[in-house]
């Protein structure tokens, strides 16, 4: 590999202190970049954000002991297991939202099964969903919407529910209900 | 070469005329771009370079930003980025520089 063992001891010298020389100013050349990195970097303001990162590593590192540490095993803490930060999960997420099929307020760990129902997956979804479609069917034979509030009451079908002879409102009103204007 | 020169200072100076026309190849050959890319990449694996940055970090906090040149960060890093080669990253080096300079031929 090296022909060192060919030259006198003077040029083995001279060359010890030349590559010596070299590499000193190799390194001297990496020290002038990371110092205009450096520079570069405090004059642009991206070392805002380096802070935060020490930080992070710092807590990661503690982190990491801590999964190291025999003593923090999750047997020993039971149902609750302690994740890398130190901090406690249950095993159903208990978080609470609306539903946005079905507006009902639902538990983030028991929200697939609501969906499955709320939306027709299941058994009884299915049965739900036939019995409002018939439901819907009958009043739509009627001919008129069943609702005592309805928005297309008038004053006409009302005149007819005082004579109590109409059919249009429906058997709700045929007692006489309403009171004469 | 005068032929009337000691033969240990002949030598010497056949010798200094062998390493300087190595510089010159080191340079022209590549090679010196090629160590030096080494050294940045040991650097850069052993945290030198981490260690290097924290220090301009710290100088930079204390001056503020807009005081700082590279001249300063320079100095900053300098002492501490000299002392702090691990031994193993300069043998290496060290090792291929010499074997460059002693197979480069005149």
């Amino acid at each position: 590999m090296s022909n060192e063992d060919n030259l006198s001891p003077h040029a083995q010298g001279l060359s010890l202190q030349l590559s010596s020389h070299f590499f000193g100013d190799l390194l001297d050349s990496i020290i002038v970049d990371v110092a205009s990195e450096c520079h570069r970097i405090a004059r642009l303001g991206l070392d805002r954000n380096l802070e935060e990162e020490e930080e992070e590593m710092r807590l990661s590192a503690q982190a990491r002991l801590r999964v190291a540490d025999p003593s923090n095993s999750s047997e020993a803490n039971g149902k609750y297991i302690v994740d890398i930060f130190g901090q406690n999960h249950p095993s159903v997420a208990s978080e609470i939202f609306e539903c946005m099929n079905c507006g009902r307020s639902v538990m983030a760990g028991k929200f697939a099964p609501h969906l499955e129902k709320c939306m027709g997956k299941g058994r009884k979804a299915r049965l739900k969903v036939t019995r409002s479609s018939t439901a819907a069917q009958n009043r739509n034979s009627r001919g008129s919407p069943a609702s005592a509030y309805s928005p297309y009451s008038n004053s006409t079908s009302s005149n007819r529910l005082s004579n109590g002879t109409s059919s249009v409102a429906g058997e709700e009103y045929s007692n006489g209900a309403f009171e004469d204007p | 070469m005068n032929p009337q020169l000691d033969e240990n200072q002949g030598l010497l100076q056949l010798q200094l005329h062998h390493n300087l026309w190595a510089f010159v190849q080191l340079i022209e050959s590549g090679e010196k771009e090629r160590l030096m890319e080494l050294l940045r990449e040991r650097l850069i694996e052993c945290g030198w370079k981490d260690e290097m940055k924290a220090l301009c970090r710290q100088f930079v906090k204390k001056k503020g930003s807009n005081n700082v040149t590279v001249d300063d960060l320079i100095h900053v890093i300098t002492p501490r980025g000299r002392a702090s080669i691990p031994d193993s990253i300069k043998a290496e080096l060290l090792q291929r520089i010499r074997t460059f300079l002693v197979s480069a031929a005149p």
